[in-house]
């Protein structure tokens, strides 16, 4: 099979998009009954549930910590997510993107909050269509919010992709197939800082200099849609929380 | 400068103020600047910022009144589940010779004693054995609203429900009434507060719910 | 919001002695009667990337099934029939006593059960799944995913694997020189009935149907039956230690045979409307 035209004569991508416009998103907060905080979140076609249960006592008791807590994060796809059916149970991509996601969480979570506890993330693909590593952890950043963990700021991310020598904004799963490179990049914005950052592909210098900024700009995007969601979980009148 | 109006929401990593402001709970300082970490209303009292939490597990404070559930009596210490972060515990005073009538399963109210790093110490002055009622639970930052300006709505409760309330600030909830009838509507109406908690007007709201499902009643 | 509390290992004494002082005034705790089922609400095609899927609620326990479809070889001492599995998860974000690994032994019960009420009523029709005989059939995966537990995830996981049956489609293929290719159409999954299961609790001398944790945790047992369209019964799964009289048996019996048919008219109902 001949390798498909992924950018078309007037520039636009396989889905109608400019390069550097990002898929409708959703976010919902507070979407599960049992855990402690939660979110959905929607970007294209890609569909994830985060959930967040903790902070609790630490299970297995050695793995405590006397003066911090510990993340524990499970980045993990149902079976009929993708397009060829996932064998049950976890595969290696799994395991990668699961200490991926929970070294990236770690960076802004206060740890030392909790002492001799631990706060589990679990991260449930429902359908993977591109970008599920960062919707997943911009709706895992969006339940730890909900569950009140204490953190510096709230995560947002998207990935940057090359496609026919185009520098592309989001990637949707066809593009990530056909296409050069994906670069997911995940922020901590306000600490105006990278908390995760991944290259499968091959980029130039400049290229990956261009992308991370392509990525920062929609990054505020992505930003402001977090906020309004978790101000429509929590719109409060303040003489309803008066004692 | 401060960057907000008092009650505002705010959400982990936005900048709350920048000179001289104390951090309380809920907020972080970096750099000299004072941030939030926590999703909630953002107050200032006494020069001190902090956030009352919307969300999340309780976190037991010294002088709070919580219900839990006894989920383990050992030789030296009963543990009690409050839904929060870690069990709580209560120490039966030594050389104590009777000793606390007190089981698993045990529904308790009772004070926290002490808060540290090494668990939550319920008080065994005032403990009470909770005798019957319907377990309710609720989001533990409600609990002010179900409670009411000193007490109004709780008060008001007990009146139009006639129900026994025992109202812990863990977001547990026990009702006792005369009837299935007036404890059913009792819950109804914590479900309604809980909902609503930021709705004007909540109180007419709840007397009229109940005066409703207590009008089919028979008393 | 909710009166159950999560599985603890022990009752709570005071909502023990509540369920017991209500049922005996034919109460329950949610105020619900005693043979009556939580809200139901169904929807489908939920996952386009599945063949069939279907998000079912039952209160608040949440299940979403997805089903995807292969072509593989059949068993050797069944040459002309397809092949169905049935999987089940207990995500651990569903509650706090599930826990994340290999499915544990109440996730497989959950999948055999969920198996047991598709095979044995003969739902999926097995033949209409064979391409090439002894070489070539329909593969399906059933596989469910418990995304919030408050209770009988039996009945909520067989609801949400029997409407994402409803609604899946195959590829169609033609055989061409002892190969398979594709048709670029789709045709639907060939069923013949409509299995539904009910799941009742025993408590003292009382059955209640569809029980949440609180009831559950105190039940004296548990007891899921499969009932295909036509009545018969193509699962039994007492799921729980304690005694169960012959004759409360028989009465669960009848009482969920009446309450099959009510959840399977809002099923078809339900999955009609999703077209």
């Amino acid at each position: 099979m001949s390798k498909p035209k992924l950018i078309d004569e007037n520039g636009l991508r396989v889905d109608g998009r400019r390069p550097d416009e990002l898929r409708p998103i959703k976010m919902e907060v507070g979407v599960l009954e049992k855990t402690d905080g939660s979110a959905y979140i929607e970007v294209g076609g890609t569909r994830i549930y985060a959930g967040v249960i903790g902070p609790r006592e630490v299970h297995p008791k050695h793995l405590e910590l006397p003066d911090r807590g510990v993340l524990n994060c499970r980045y993990h796809m149902a079976s009929f997510s993708v397009d060829e059916r996932k064998p049950l149970g976890m595969t290696r991509r799994e395991i990668e993107l699961s200490k991926i996601l929970r070294e990236a969480l770690e960076t802004v979570v206060l740890l030392e909050e909790f002492p001799r506890m631990m706060v589990d993330i679990f991260v449930e693909v429902i359908q993977a269509d591109g970008g599920t590593r960062t919707a997943g952890i911009t709706a895992a950043s969006l339940a730890l919010a909900d569950a009140g963990i204490p953190m510096t700021d709230i995560i947002s991310a998207t990935a940057v992709g090359k496609v026919e020598g185009t520098l592309v904004l989001d990637i949707n799963e066809f593009e990530d197939k056909y296409g050069e490179a994906d670069m997911p990049v995940a922020v901590a914005p306000q600490l105006n800082s990278i908390v995760l950052l991944q290259l499968n592909g091959r980029m130039t210098v400049e290229e990956v200099e261009r992308g991370l900024e392509m990525a920062q700009a929609a990054i505020k995007k992505i930003r402001e849609i977090q906020v309004d969601a978790l101000k429509r979980r929590y719109r409060v009148e303040p003489e309803g929380l008066e004692a | 400068m401060l960057y907000f109006n008092e009650n505002d929401l705010v959400i982990p990593g936005q900048l709350l103020a920048d000179n001289g402001r104390r951090s309380g709970y809920g907020t972080y300082t970096r750099d000299g600047k004072l941030y939030a970490s926590t999703t909630g209303l953002v107050r200032v009292v006494n020069d001190v910022v902090r956030i009352i939490p919307l969300s999340g597990r309780y976190k037991p404070q010294r002088g709070d009144r919580v219900v839990g559930i006894v989920s383990d009596v050992k030789p030296n210490v009963v543990e009690v589940d409050i839904s929060g972060e870690l069990t709580a515990v209560i120490k039966p005073p030594e050389r104590e010779t009777t000793p606390l009538k007190i089981d698993i399963g045990d529904c308790v109210y009772a004070e926290v004693k002490s808060v540290g790093i090494r668990g939550t110490m319920l008080s065994i002055e005032g403990l009470q054995k909770i005798p019957s009622g319907i377990l309710v639970k609720m989001n533990p930052a409600k609990i002010p609203r179900l409670i009411g300006r000193k007490g109004s709505m709780v008060q008001m409760l007990r009146k139009e429900s006639g129900c026994d309330f025992w109202v812990g600030r863990n977001g547990l909830v026990v009702v006792s009434g005369p009837d299935p009838g007036s404890e059913f509507a009792a819950v109804s109406a914590i479900n309604l507060i809980e909902r609503e908690a930021h709705v004007p007007g909540l109180t007419e709201k709840v007397i009229n719910l109940l005066r409703r499902l207590r009008g089919g009643t028979v008393e | 919001m909710s009166v159950g509390m999560e599985k603890r290992g022990y009752a709570i004494k005071i909502m023990k002695n509540k369920v017991y002082e209500l049922l005996k005034m034919g109460k329950r705790i949610d105020e619900r009667a005693l043979d009556q089922l939580r809200e139901i609400k169904i929807s489908t095609r939920v996952v386009d990337k599945a063949d069939g899927s279907a998000l079912v609620s039952l209160g608040k326990t949440k299940i979403l099934t997805g089903i995807k479809v292969e072509i593989g070889s059949p068993y050797s001492d069944r040459p002309s029939e397809g092949v169905f599995t049935v999987n089940a998860e207990l995500l651990p974000l569903a509650s706090k006593t599930f826990e994340a690994g290999p499915p544990d032994e109440r996730a497989i019960e959950l999948s055999r059960i969920v198996d047991r009420c598709i095979r044995e009523s003969r739902a999926i029709d097995v033949e209409k799944l064979v391409l090439i005989e002894g070489q070539k059939v329909y593969m399906v995966y059933i596989d469910c995913y418990v995304l919030d537990y408050d209770g009988n995830y039996f009945d909520a996981a067989v609801l949400s694997a029997v409407a994402a049956l409803m609604t899946c489609t195959l590829p169609v293929y033609r055989v061409v020189d002892g190969r398979v290719e594709p048709v670029g159409e789709r045709m639907k999954l060939p069923l013949r009935t409509i299995p539904v299961s009910i799941t009742m609790a025993l408590i003292k001398d009382k059955i209640i149907v569809d029980p949440i944790p609180t009831e559950e945790e105190i039940a004296d047992t548990l007891v899921t039956i499969g009932y295909d369209s036509e009545g018969v019964l193509s699962a039994i799964q007492k799921s729980s230690p304690g005694l169960l009289p012959v004759g409360i048996f028989k009465e669960m019996v009848k009482m969920g045979l009446v309450k099959s048919s009510e959840v399977r008219t809002k099923l078809e109902e339900a999955v009609g409307r999703g077209g």
